[in-house]
């Protein structure tokens, strides 16, 4: 196998089974998008450009060494911090929620970047440490994870902000955590459901866990979106509509079809089979990940690679989830499918960082 | 630096845990690939019939209203397009000027402007149509079709309005439409296994339903069918495509057996006084004549009547809304002689040769009562013959003196007494045919004999409407043998009778109506100012319904200084005899006379309805 593209005066690091499955991927999301909008060729032509533009970035960001990220992960973490302090500050409020900076060319969601550059900071800070984790660095991992958790969640973006916390606690898991400290911190989080639930959730996110419990609740209020979606891949079958003949989204009835709502989409217009086609692509790019993280140079490597393919899962399982009606509604993208800059951008930068750890070796030392 | 043991236990351990939590995933996507599953294959049919109901949106279309006509095949009630000029709100991009531009055609007052202006928004944003100017002039069609290549987002659409042709001859008989209530829309269109959703008119006032006389009982034959378009809509509701469309079905016509002249010739002759006129073709049953005056125009109250002039309606004090002809109660008086004297023939009381004499009163030989004859002095020697003719109340006192209570009832009930007589009258009320059992009851007070003595005469308690009138009028003109009265002639849905009887021969039937005949014919025939009247035979009874009992005629004269106080006037008659083709009852109230005030409209209607 190889791992490197030869050529004749310099060679680059280069995993072909990611780039093409993740090219495909982009591609065909560029198609579903165009029905998801409605055939909106603007929309698509945006798309294509942030999607050439990721493409370029992964294969850029898979030619440093590993060390590059470990030594400068605090660095990238102090930015990622700085700028989501900025979007406090500057940043561009709709619907009541401040998350996005605007640089002039390109609306940045600057949480999208914490989200890779906080595992990576964690990887480069306890890939040294003892088998377990002692209680000092789990502790102090743990008050970051937190701190940043909350500089995302007051935005408020309650979504991200779960992503950005597991991301965190992914690391620390795959680092080595103390089992005594999971189930003790498991037990602490059980006893402690109630007083989360009154004290930290907003009214409407209460609102949308409660409907989600008891859909019936209101049908055409927070469920309406969940109803849609339902009926959206339920009528699509086991072949679907076709292409462009899904008429939940066509006409409107599925909301945010173009964003957290792509997949009822395409489960509407391409069927059950379509929907195996399309998670087979994401299963493939998962185990791909596995394989590299077992293959991996040294232990900043794997936590990474491990960290950041969980990451990707996570917002995969958050999305189907919620679309099929089995999660809450939090908003949560499509990796590579939905429409969206920052989120879209960041699965090409963490999958150009994970081609790095994966294609480097070290030449010295075993 | 970690040693190797650490890194092999550190590497060891990490796979572990790398699995653990890849494990959770593949679970997690494994039971959303099979909840994708249920959804898209277990549970497809659901799914897609929400699909369906999602996208698409029914609207009904009225159907037509059935065409009302006479016996003749002439339009009494007919449906009459009025033009509304309609917009497109949603292909219209700038209504300002678009009015602008529309009112140098067709002028718009302020009225009007507003309303396009407030409803413009709303019914773009759902593309639906909106009306902007009802009921366009024949000049105002023809200035805008001319233009009408300028304004491709304009059209001018047919709307129905109910016109009666003859609105205050039929306001009883034929009745109006009028809007319908929730609960009645509901009940028609589940009918039709339909809901109440948005509907295309073809009535300017929507959606209606008949709330009187023959609209009414025949409004389900009347209204039609409602059709149905499906259309495909957004999630806002916004109409797409038409996909299908289901044709109403148009009610059917009615085909009555009115007489649109005859009826000209009732209500002229009844001169808007209180009182009504039935008229029938005895051989069918058909009601040919129904006449309530005074009337009042339905068209108005189908289409839209002032809250002043429809209040003046109502507090009229001769109740124009009343129909009198199948609910005014009247007593039959002297009318009822012809089948209290038949009731004598048939129980053997009396023979036609009977004589009493009559010395203008009867007393009662309980308790001396006298009851009084309308001439004073009496008539003389008095047979059956006679008395009809002469209208003597004495023999019929004295023939109900001696009749059995519960007989009498029971033969009067063969005339449809106390009884529907109509199979398709709105509402029509059975009058009363008192019995000892409704009095105690009702008054609280025993039958005495007086009551029964003053049924022979027709008065007291027993009433009838003139409907009831008009078929005893006919039962009696076809010897025994009736026909249920109806507006349609329906051969499979009438009820035939004869009434049974085993002393009453055909020749009896003709003495009968040679009586008859004499109440006009005959020189003592109180209703001999009809001789001149008409070229052919009538017979006929007369009859005067006390309101007030007086003693003396000076005592009437008195108490008709008020005319509520006034007798009734009446009168029964069919002709042409031998073979009489109508009967025809007449009531006037507080005409006083039978013989000279009813009799007259009578003879016209049957004049109009013999003489063709």
């Amino acid at each position: 196998m190889k791992k490197k593209l030869e050529f004749k005066n310099f060679s680059i690091y280069f995993d072909q089974y990611l780039f093409i499955s993740i090219t495909l991927l982009s591609v065909m999301g560029l198609f579903f998008l165009y029905s998801a909008s409605q055939g909106n060729l603007n929309t698509v032509i945006k798309q294509s450009i942030y999607v050439g533009f990721g493409l370029a970035i992964m294969l850029i960001l898979s030619q440093p060494d590993p060390d590059f990220y470990k030594i400068f992960s605090s660095l990238f973490l102090l930015i990622a911090i700085s700028l989501m302090f900025a979007t406090m500050i500057f940043g561009k409020e709709i619907n009541g929620a401040k998350r996005w900076l605007n640089l002039g060319f390109f609306t940045l969601q600057t949480s999208e970047l914490i989200k890779i550059a906080l595992p990576i900071f964690l990887a480069s800070y306890l890939y040294n440490k003892k088998l377990p984790i002692s209680l000092r660095h789990t502790l102090q991992t743990l008050l970051l994870i937190c701190f940043i958790f909350y500089l995302v969640y007051s935005q408020p973006d309650l979504g991200t902000g779960l992503v950005v916390f597991m991301a965190g606690i992914y690391i620390l898991f795959l680092a080595g955590l103390s089992w005594k400290f999971i189930l003790t911190s498991f037990g602490f989080i059980v006893l402690s459901t109630p007083f989360i639930w009154n004290s930290f959730l907003e009214p409407f996110q209460r609102q949308r866990i409660l409907t989600f419990i008891n859909p019936s609740n209101d049908p055409y209020g927070s469920a309406w979106n969940i109803t849609q979606s339902k009926i959206a891949i339920g009528s699509g079958g086991m072949s679907g509509k076709g292409y462009l003949d899904g008429s939940q989204a066509n006409l409107n009835f599925l909301p945010e079809a173009e964003t957290d709502f792509i997949f009822a989409v395409i489960a509407e217009e391409f069927g059950f089979l379509g929907i195996c086609i399309l998670l087979s692509f994401f299963f493939f790019i998962l185990l791909r990940c596995i394989y590299l993280a077992f293959n991996a140079r040294d232990r900043f490597c794997r936590l990474t690679i491990g960290g950041l393919s969980l990451i990707f899962a996570s917002t995969l399982f958050i999305n189907i989830g919620m679309v099929v009606g089995i999660m809450p509604v939090v908003g949560m993208p499509m990796p590579f499918i939905s429409k969206g800059g920052s989120s879209l951008l960041s699965f090409y930068i963490a999958f150009g960082i994970i081609i790095s750890m994966a294609t480097h070796k070290k030449l010295m030392q075993k | 630096m970690i040693d190797l043991d650490e890194r092999y236990k550190e590497k060891k351990s990490f796979f572990n845990r790398l699995i653990i939590v890849y494990a959770f995933f593949s679970f997690a996507f494994t039971f959303f690939l099979y909840r994708t599953y249920s959804l898209q294959v277990s549970e497809y049919t659901e799914y897609e019939t929400a699909a369906i109901e999602n996208k698409t949106k029914e609207v009904l279309v009225q159907p037509i209203r059935g065409i009302i006509y006479d016996r003749s095949g002439k339009i009494i009630v007919n449906n009459v397009p009025t033009y509304d000029l309609i917009i497109k709100p949603s292909q219209i991009k700038n209504i300002d000027s678009f009015l602008s531009d529309l009112s140098l055609i067709i002028n718009l007052n302020s009225n009007e402007l507003d309303y396009v202006k407030e409803n413009f928004d709303l019914k773009a944003s759902y593309n639906r149509e909106l009306v902007v100017k009802k009921n366009l002039s024949e000049i105002e069609i023809a200035k805008f079709e001319v233009r009408s290549y300028r304004f491709p987002n304009a059209f001018i659409d047919v709307r129905y309005s109910r016109y009666n042709n003859y609105p205050k001859l039929f306001s009883h008989a034929i009745g109006y439409v009028g809007g319908v209530s929730n609960d009645e829309l509901t009940n028609i269109l589940s009918n039709q296994n339909l809901q109440q959703i948005e509907t295309i008119f073809k009535y300017s006032n929507g959606f209606q339903i008949g709330k009187t006389g023959i609209e009414s009982t025949y409004d389900n034959l009347l209204r039609g069918k409602f059709g149905k378009k499906t259309y495909e809509v957004d999630a806002r509701g916004r109409l797409l495509d038409e996909m299908q469309f289901i044709k109403p079905i148009d009610g059917k016509n009615i085909f009555t057996t009115l007489d649109i002249d005859t009826q000209k010739v009732a209500y002229d002759q009844m001169d808007n006084r209180r009182g009504a006129v039935v008229a029938i073709e005895i051989d069918t049953g058909s009601i040919v004549t129904y006449l309530s005056t005074p009337s009042f125009s339905t068209n108005s109250i189908s289409n839209g009547i002032s809250s002043s002039a429809f209040n003046a309606l109502i507090k009229d004090n001769n109740k124009p809304f009343f129909d009198r002809a199948s609910q005014g109660r009247y007593s039959p008086a002297s009318t009822i002689k012809p089948a209290i004297g038949l009731f004598g023939l048939e129980n053997n009381i009396i023979d036609w040769n009977f004589t009493i004499d009559d010395p203008g009163y009867f007393i009662l030989p309980e308790d001396q009562r006298v009851y009084r004859g309308w001439r004073e002095g009496g008539h003389g020697k008095v047979n059956l013959n006679k008395a009809i003719i002469v209208s003597s109340n004495t023999f019929f006192f004295s023939l109900a003196y001696q009749s059995d209570i519960y007989k009498l009832i029971d033969y009067l009930s063969k005339f449809g007494f106390g009884a529907n007589v109509c199979v398709d009258c709105f509402n029509p009320d059975k009058g009363l045919l008192p019995t000892p059992e409704w009095k105690i009851n009702n008054l609280n007070f025993g039958w005495f004999k007086g009551d029964t003595v003053n049924l022979g005469v027709g008065q007291g308690y027993l009433s009838a409407t003139p409907l009831q009138l008009a078929y005893y009028s006919s039962i009696l003109a076809n010897m025994g043998k009736s026909n249920e009265l109806s507006f349609v002639y329906d051969k499979n849905e009438k009820k035939k009778t004869y009434i049974q009887s085993e002393n009453i021969s055909n020749l009896d039937w003709k003495k009968l109506h040679h009586s008859m005949i004499g109440v006009i014919e005959s020189p003592i025939g109180t209703a001999k100012r009809l001789q001149e009247l008409k070229t052919y035979t009538v017979a006929a009874k007369s009859g005067t319904v006390e309101l007030v009992s007086t003693e003396t005629k000076e005592d009437y004269k008195i108490i008709r200084e008020n005319e509520g106080n006034r007798d009734h006037a009446i009168i029964i008659a069919f002709g042409p005899m031998p073979n009489p083709k109508y009967a025809v009852s007449v009531v006037i109230e507080n005409g006083e006379s039978g013989g000279s005030v009813a009799g007259p409209v009578a003879i016209a209607v049957l004049n109009s309805l013999i003489d063709r």
